[in-house]
């Protein structure tokens, strides 16, 4: 091992990152990345019976759960938001009802809180209904008539569970921003939402995207539970596939490997973001 | 009535607790259009927090503040007060995402609505007028301390606002940059500015102050003139004390 010794750096010059080498640039991910693509093909290149056929098996599932993992995302993203405002609110009720919120969903299992969605909501809905059968007929009718679909229970399911640690991922980005920040937007004459969507929240974003960006990954690994409230995503597709089939090892090596690509490939950019964000700063 | 609107800011009988600690205690003070008042003191003494309390960065516990004629207790009022009322922070407070340029556009077009045009053509008159018109595309980060404290001077100056408070505007700074700040203030307050100083730089009370209020544990215990600025003349004895400090 040779000690490295950092130049000092002029402060003023932009730190640009060196031109690495291709040699430099085959780190671990990349041997791991290539790895598992050079598997993946080799697989279905010699055996295309059953790999290939996995695959060609899998691909309506794979489409479903980036489509609920995205679609989620861009929820959990926006109740993260007003969670993470909600939770540094000095109104006591609004800062209440967030905390009690962050506090329930992160005490239960997401797969408790897919099957409560899936399975016991619509019994709550339903007595709704039935409640008000005399106040309010045409509401109640329509509560009776409600049937959940699974792909709206697994978004809604997904958005409250990751929805809570978004809030407090939100939460954190916009402490760690100064309050002499706020101070001085106040103190200009801009509001309180203003100054929070012109100086404090570009900020806050910036701090948290690694964060943030993890939690995708997260979330499309625990998109998988969505396969217990009927929605036909990877995993499930890969359930079939194997009750059809009989071929466990099989099946449950392509599902595994399809995932890996998607979570490598995601880690990666994660990783990048973290790279830019610690420059900026 | 022109009397009372010769008052530019009134402050009376302001008392603030932070918890146990007595900030302010029964203060009242009152500032004409135009002067140029410093407020100085040794630490803890409440000059910043009387400071924050004009534009209601703290709220009083007791007590009333009016500033050119709007009392302060609305929720209403606050945002319209602090837009007349412009402020330079101890440690600046630029925005460090936005470029030294847009630190100065953005309150001009979010409060004012100035069209951004309007706008960028008023932020880069403020950054000549404080000498540094060849950094409106520097990020704050590019800026040395004394750079940055004239973009905040000009942010606040961009509202156009009728009072500034500077709350210890060089004391971050090294001494080689703190000649550049004074000269910027300096020059307001020849325009006829009215500012509120929290300061100890002495050459620049001598040059610019009209009055002199000397701040002891949340009370203003003693008001003067530069000229009266001397050892001798300080009625209190606490009031020795402190500039026998800073004087010498």
């Amino acid at each position: 091992m040779t000690v490295k010794t950092r130049p000092v750096q002029n402060k003023t010059s932009e730190t640009t990152p060196e031109e690495k080498s291709l040699w430099q640039r085959l780190d671990r991910w990349w041997l791991l990345f290539v790895g598992v693509v050079v598997l993946t093909l080799w697989l279905t290149q010699t055996r295309p019976d059953p790999y290939r056929r996995i695959l060609v098996y899998l691909e309506d599932g794979l489409r479903v759960t980036v489509g609920v993992t995205v679609v989620s995302f861009v929820f959990i993203v926006l109740v993260g938001l007003i969670g993470g405002l909600g939770r540094i609110s000095k109104n006591p009720l609004i800062k209440g009802v967030a905390s009690v919120y962050v506090e329930i969903v992160r005490g239960i299992p997401l797969l408790v809180q897919l099957m409560f969605i899936y399975y016991a909501s619509p019994i709550v809905i339903r007595g709704l209904g039935e409640s008000l059968a005399k106040s309010w007929p045409a509401m109640s009718a329509r509560l009776i008539a409600i049937k959940i679909n699974p792909f709206v229970a697994a978004i809604v399911g997904l958005t409250i569970c990751y929805g809570a640690y978004m809030s407090e991922i939100f939460r954190a980005g916009i402490e760690s921003i100064p309050k002499g920040q706020m101070e001085a937007a106040r103190s200009l004459g801009m509001g309180y939402l203003q100054s929070m969507r012109f100086v404090v929240l570009p900020q806050a974003i910036r701090m948290i995207l690694p964060p943030v960006g993890n939690e995708f990954v997260a979330l499309l690994k625990d998109s998988s539970l969505v396969s217990v409230v009927a929605v036909a995503d990877l995993t499930r597709r890969g359930r079939e596939f194997m009750a059809s089939t009989f071929m466990a090892l099989e099946t449950w090596l392509m599902v595994a490997l399809v995932y890996l690509l998607m979570t490598l490939f995601l880690s990666r950019i994660v990783a990048y973001i973290e790279e830019r964000t610690n420059y900026s700063r | 009535m022109k009397e009372l609107a010769d008052n530019i800011i009134e402050i009376e009988h302001v008392s603030k607790k932070f918890g146990r600690v007595v900030a302010l205690d029964d203060v009242s003070l009152t500032v004409e259009r135009g002067e140029v008042v410093v407020i100085i003191g040794p630490s803890g003494s409440g000059k910043s927090t009387l400071l924050r309390c004009i534009n209601h960065l703290e709220s009083v516990d007791s007590g009333r503040i009016v500033v050119d004629g709007i009392p302060l207790t609305q929720a209403k009022n606050i945002d319209k007060v602090r837009a007349e009322v412009g402020m330079v922070f101890q440690l600046f407070n630029l925005f460090p995402h936005l470029t030294a340029l847009q630190n100065i556009t953005l309150a001009q077009t979010v409060v004012r609505k100035t069209s951004a045009s309007e706008a960028t053509s008023l932020a880069r008159d403020l950054l000549a007028k404080v000498g540094i018109p060849e950094k409106a595309d520097a990020y704050p980060a590019q800026l040395s301390g004394g750079q940055q404290q004239r973009v905040a001077i000009a942010r606040a100056l961009a509202m156009q606002p009728r009072i500034m408070l500077f709350d210890e505007p060089t004391s971050a700074l090294d001494p080689e940059m703190i000649k550049e700040v004074l000269d910027v203030m300096l020059d307001l307050a020849r325009e006829g500015m009215t500012m509120v100083v929290v300061s100890h730089e002495m050459g620049f009370v001598k040059a610019a102050a009209k009055r002199i209020i000397f701040m002891c544990e949340g009370h203003v215990i003693e008001e003067t003139t530069p000229d009266g600025l001397s050892l001798s003349a300080c009625k209190e004895e606490r009031t020795r004390q402190f500039l026998g400090k800073i004087l010498s």
